[in-house]
């Protein structure tokens, strides 16, 4: 297995951005997160080690270190509720508790249907819009659990 | 609520500002010109910044100017040197230069390559927390027009000006927004902060001279050049110069991201700007400026938002992320989230850290759930003394125990009552808490 | 170098190396977790703080592996605030700590235990339940990892990459749900894999091969030399009641291995625990018959007297005072020596094994000895009409079966065990490596010392004496033996 050629092309054209290769480490895992399955899966590793001349352990040691790099298929979309003091402060226990009734999935897991996978975040920097959830890489902010299962009962 | 001269978002509220050609009718690039066409040279840059009394935004409030002047010169070190800005906005509480980025990529483009100009950077990298997709593309477009209108790359406005600008992205760890873990990770490794010395001005960025800078921090610097030193000592305190963008989160009436000068009273923000705590409620306390200064009860509200009055309270400005709590807070359960957050974010390296941020974290849940020692109250400062400060690597652990060591000391009744009734008394009698989710880890 | 003081010595300081080496080197106790000597220092376990004054600057305590040297620098390790921060470091360390030390095969050894006893940290204020890990996480045929007890000093991590040069290692995941991990649970790789169980302070990594094996209090530590290449690293050889070889392990020799032995050499202590071994034996008209050493020597002296050259083979494990004696035998024989030297073994690496397995090879050339490959000497045999086998492995090297396939040339040996076949007239046993003292002679030209880590078996005297025994009855003019 190998990586796509789109995404070598692109990482090709990122490492001319920095004077070391490793450097387009995490921005290529990133990508590979997104067009490969949501996570970053051990034949991932693989190929980015092979690509940026590293030991698979060493991708793996800097993929772990990263909340945002999943190690795990999640489910076809993910719901990040944050949970830090801002959000807490504006309801995000319920929030939260709206959230895996809608979707049916349980923190840090995923709906048996494997439709959602929820987590809880810590601080996304939306605290002035608090509390707030992201859906598939985007931010939703000033949620009411109402708010929130419309939003939630809308995706596809 | 009185009205304060404002600059920072002014650009921000036009509408389409985060296009080249507004944000250029409405004088984004005007001081990078000026730079360029009236051959200002770096060091009087630096000059004006220092002068201008500029402390930087991300929480430390080091001067400016004086930073840039760590780099050493180029006359005599001509290695490659670079500038990495800070937008891995994390502080809870902070929610500010994503303001500026979404709604004035141009403004802060400039004031990288000023940045750059200052300390003779041939690359900025700006380092973008990995969740903030929208700021990070609204740059990235930014950028693109900028690169193809000739403000960034080779020949800046047709000088001898080169300056390149990379976005770079984050991937969630709030460790990576403290400098050395920014520049492991830029470098792409686990973001394990460095010891110091040696310093980023001479060890940076792959070795080399580099100067960190916040996304707010920069974004001052053209509003300087153009308008002057004495300009922005006009705004602000003698020792805190200039506007700053106060966000403001939890209990008020309208929570924002708010331009004020340094020296307005926390009391001005939270009842005439916010409007007031939130349902009518009172206040209980504050934190000052993001969750790793300590709280400060409601007794401090006429304290004015400005580094030396926060410092004299004990607490910190930081980022000037105001998280305001009315009466009915659980000021355990408060710091029990915080505490988790520090645990959660520990990157490990340092013992007392990665060790005392669970510790901490187990103590506080255990008083809120009313399994709390009346001794656990004052092991949770010992504790702190243990990890900060000055104890480990970088200053996590100190993030960790400051508010700690804080809530103990202005809140210390309310754990006593935890510990006495053996329950959260914030909680209606006999209920406990839902245990929703033990950990932040999102795999 | 840099002048310094520490605990009120002045002292001269390496000034490119950080402060806890100029402390250790001045007898200055500094505990120590991530540091190793041998690494690159991370000063990520806090634990090496001292106190520290310069210039008209305050006492300022710092943790010793990060801090250069620096001219007039005043440093009191002693210092009670840098003891009363190491133990609020200690306290951290020790709290997710399982203190299984009765189970615990580093106990007796462990940098963790040995301090936290030093620092009265017998009993810790954590109420909190403790990290439950994997307590048993194998990393391959070589090391166990026992998560519970890593402290994360990544000491494991730095070493495969700044030694062998093989990442394999990672801590994995980040703060307190930071792990050890291979590569999605590979095994390891590599002839190094051992050292990880050296470099580990605690006993979160320890060798599968010495799992409860024994308490490192009982053992018997000795100095010696590897022989299992020609390398010849510097080591310890560690004896249980006086029986039992049950370590190998690298000891710091700044020109030889710094701090390394491979895992060839390591595991090869196995090979010394063989039970059976002789002492002497002779052919009578029944056969090969247990013999004391004097009857043994004089067959062997009847054999070789008169006899026309005799061929003399020496083991590549021949210690240099043994070739001595082995070359006072053959002048008396007027006859030439020679030594086997085997196959390359292919270990060879870039970083220790020579992939040459044959200590002494260097010594016995110095000394005039003739390498013959294992087929040139038993072709030289073949036309021989007796000869001297001499030294620990011998009869192995040259193949014990080719040997005892052929009733000649008619031969003595001296080696650990006796050769079975028609060809043998005297066997005299001879002590193992770690049962004599003698040098080797590496690679590089340095000697490398084996002293005595367990006697030899009852009545097996050194080979230096049994050949100046042979020697002197085979002398025209000597006196008859005494």
């Amino acid at each position: 297995m190998a990586l796509p050629q789109n995404l070598v092309a692109e990482f090709n054209e990122l490492l001319t951005h920095y004077p070391h290769k490793q450097a387009a480490l995490i921005p290529a895992l990133h990508r590979c997160q997104e067009e490969l399955g949501g996570w970053i899966s051990p034949q991932t590793m693989e190929d980015c080690a092979a690509f940026f001349g590293l030991e698979p352990v060493e991708v793996y040691g800097v993929a772990s270190f990263y909340p945002m790099f999943r190690m795990r298929p999640p489910g076809k979309h993910v719901v990040s509720v944050c949970h830090n003091i801002s959000c807490a402060l504006r309801g995000s226990d319920e929030l939260l508790a709206k959230v895996c009734e809608v979707t049916g999935a349980p923190v840090h897991g995923t709906s048996a249907d494997g439709r959602f996978s929820v987590n809880t975040v810590e601080c996304q920097g939306a605290c002035a819009n608090a509390p707030m959830f992201d859906l598939d890489g985007v931010y939703h902010e000033d949620l009411t659990p109402e708010k929130a299962a419309r939003i939630l009962g809308e995706v596809k | 609520m009185s009205q304060h001269p404002t600059y920072l978002l002014d650009r921000a509220k036009i509408e389409g500002a985060h296009t080249l050609a507004v944000a250029q009718k409405h004088g984004a690039y005007e001081a990078l010109r000026k730079i360029l066409k009236e051959g200002i040279t770096y060091a009087q840059v630096i000059q004006v910044v220092k002068d201008s009394g500029l402390r930087g935004r991300g929480g430390a409030g080091f001067p400016t100017g004086m930073k840039w002047s760590f780099m050493p010169d180029p006359a005599k070190d001509p290695r490659p040197r670079y500038l990495a800005v800070n937008a891995d906005e994390s502080e809870p509480g902070t929610c500010k230069d994503r303001v500026l980025m979404e709604q004035d990529p141009h403004g802060f483009i400039e004031g990288c390559l000023v940045a750059a100009y200052a300390i003779r950077a041939q690359a900025v990298y700006i380092y973008v927390r990995g969740e903030y997709r929208h700021p990070y593309n609204r740059v990235f477009q930014a950028l693109a027009e900028a690169r193809k209108a000739g403000l960034v790359g080779k020949r800046i406005l047709g000088s001898d000006f080169d300056c390149e600008v990379w976005m770079h992205k984050g991937a969630g760890a709030y460790i990576c927004g403290e400098e050395t873990g920014l520049m492991e990770s830029l470098e792409g490794k686990r973001g394990h902060p460095r010891p110091k010395p040696p310093f980023p001005a001479m060890f940076g960025l792959w070795g080399q001279p580099t100067t960190v800078n916040n996304v707010e921090t920069v974004f001052n610097a053209p509003f300087i050049v153009n308008r002057g030193a004495a300009w922005f000592q006009s705004m602000g305190t003698k020792t805190s110069t200039g506007n700053l963008l106060v966000g403001v989160s939890g209990h008020v009436n309208r929570p924002g991201v708010y331009e004020l000068p340094f020296g307005v009273s926390c009391r001005e923000i939270v009842e005439d700007v916010c409007g007031g705590v939130w349902k009518g409620k009172r206040l209980k306390g504050f934190f000052p400026g993001g969750s790793s200064t300590g709280v400060l009860p409601a007794s401090f509200l006429d304290t004015k938002l400005e580094h030396d009055a926060i410092k004299a309270t004990g607490s910190m400005l930081g980022t000037a992320a105001m998280i305001v709590m009315d009466e009915d807070t659980c000021m355990v359960r408060a710091h029990e989230i915080i505490a988790r957050f520090y645990e959660h974010e520990s990157c490990g390296q340092c013992s007392q850290c990665r060790e005392g941020t669970q510790w901490l974290h187990q103590i506080f849940r255990r008083i809120e759930n009313g399994e709390g020692r009346h001794e656990d109250i004052d092991m949770l400062v010992t504790l702190s003394q243990g990890m900060a400060p000055g104890k480990t690597i970088c200053a996590l652990s100190d993030a960790a125990a400051i508010p700690t060591l804080a809530v103990v000391k202005h809140f210390r009744s309310e754990f006593q009552e935890h510990v006495e009734k053996g329950a959260c008394p914030h909680l209606p009698a006999g209920t406990r808490r839902p245990v929703l989710a033990g950990h932040g880890a999102a795999h | 170098m840099t002048k310094i003081t520490i605990n009120g010595r002045s002292i001269e300081a390496d000034p490119t190396k950080p402060l806890i080496h100029a402390c250790h080197a001045n007898g200055a106790e500094v505990p120590m977790y991530c540091y190793h000597p041998g690494l690159s220092p991370v000063g990520s376990c806090r634990i090496c703080q001292v106190e520290v004054q310069q210039g008209t600057g305050p006492a300022r305590v710092v943790v010793a592996c990060r801090t250069p040297v620096a001219e007039g620098m005043v440093v009191n390790t002693e210092a009670p605030k840098a003891h009363e921060t190491r133990r609020e470091c200690l306290e951290f360390l020790l709290k997710n700590h399982p203190l299984d030390c009765p189970i615990c095969d580093k106990a007796g050894e462990c940098d963790l235990q040995d301090y936290a006893f030093a620092e009265n940290q017998g009993e810790g204020r954590t109420h909190e339940p403790r990290r439950k890990l994997d307590k048993r996480k194998s990393l391959g045929d070589v090391i166990v990892l026992d998560e519970e007890r890593c402290i994360l000093c990544s000491r494991c991590v730095r070493f495969m990459e700044e030694v062998p040069k093989t990442p394999q290692l990672t801590v994995s995941d980040l703060g307190s749900r930071s792990t050890i991990s291979t590569f999605m649970d590979r095994p390891l790789s590599g002839n190094y894999q051992g050292n990880l169980a050296d470099v580990c302070p605690v006993g979160a990594l320890t060798l599968k091969q010495f799992r409860f094996q024994a308490r490192v209090w009982n053992l018997k530590k000795s100095l010696s030399t590897c022989g299992e290449c020609s390398r010849g690293c510097a080591i310890t050889v560690e004896v249980l009641r006086g029986q039992d070889v049950k370590r190998f392990r690298p000891r710091y020799n700044a020109s030889v291995n710094q701090w390394w032995m491979c895992d060839t050499g390591r595991f090869s202590s196995a090979r010394h625990n063989a039970t059976e071994r002789i002492v002497a034996a002779r052919r009578t008209s029944r056969g090969l018959e247990v013999a004391g050493l004097e009857e043994a020597l004089a067959a062997a002296a009847a054999l070789l007297s008169g006899a026309p050259a005799p061929l003399i083979v020496a083991s590549p494990f021949t210690t240099q005072e043994e070739a001595k004696e082995l070359l006072a035998l053959a002048k008396v024989l007027g006859a030439a020596a020679h030594f086997v030297l085997p196959a390359p073994s292919g270990l060879k690496d870039a970083l220790l094994n020579t992939g040459e397995p044959a200590p002494n090879r260097r010594g016995l050339a110095e000394l005039g000895f003739a390498p013959l490959s294992p087929a040139e000497a038993r072709a030289k045999l073949a036309g021989a009409r007796c000869a001297v086998l001499a030294g620990e492995r011998v009869l192995e090297l040259l193949g014990r079966e080719e040997l005892a396939r052929s009733a000649s040339p008619k031969v003595v040996t001296f080696d650990t065990h006796a050769l079975e076949g028609a060809a043998a007239e005297a066997c005299i046993g001879i002590p193992e490596q770690v049962e004599k003292t003698g040098t080797w002679i590496n690679i590089d030209g340095h000697a490398g010392k084996l002293h005595v880590a367990r006697p030899a078996p009852k009545g097996v005297g050194p080979l230096t004496r049994s050949l100046q025994a042979l020697t002197r009855l085979l002398q025209p003019s000597s006196a008859p033996a005494r």
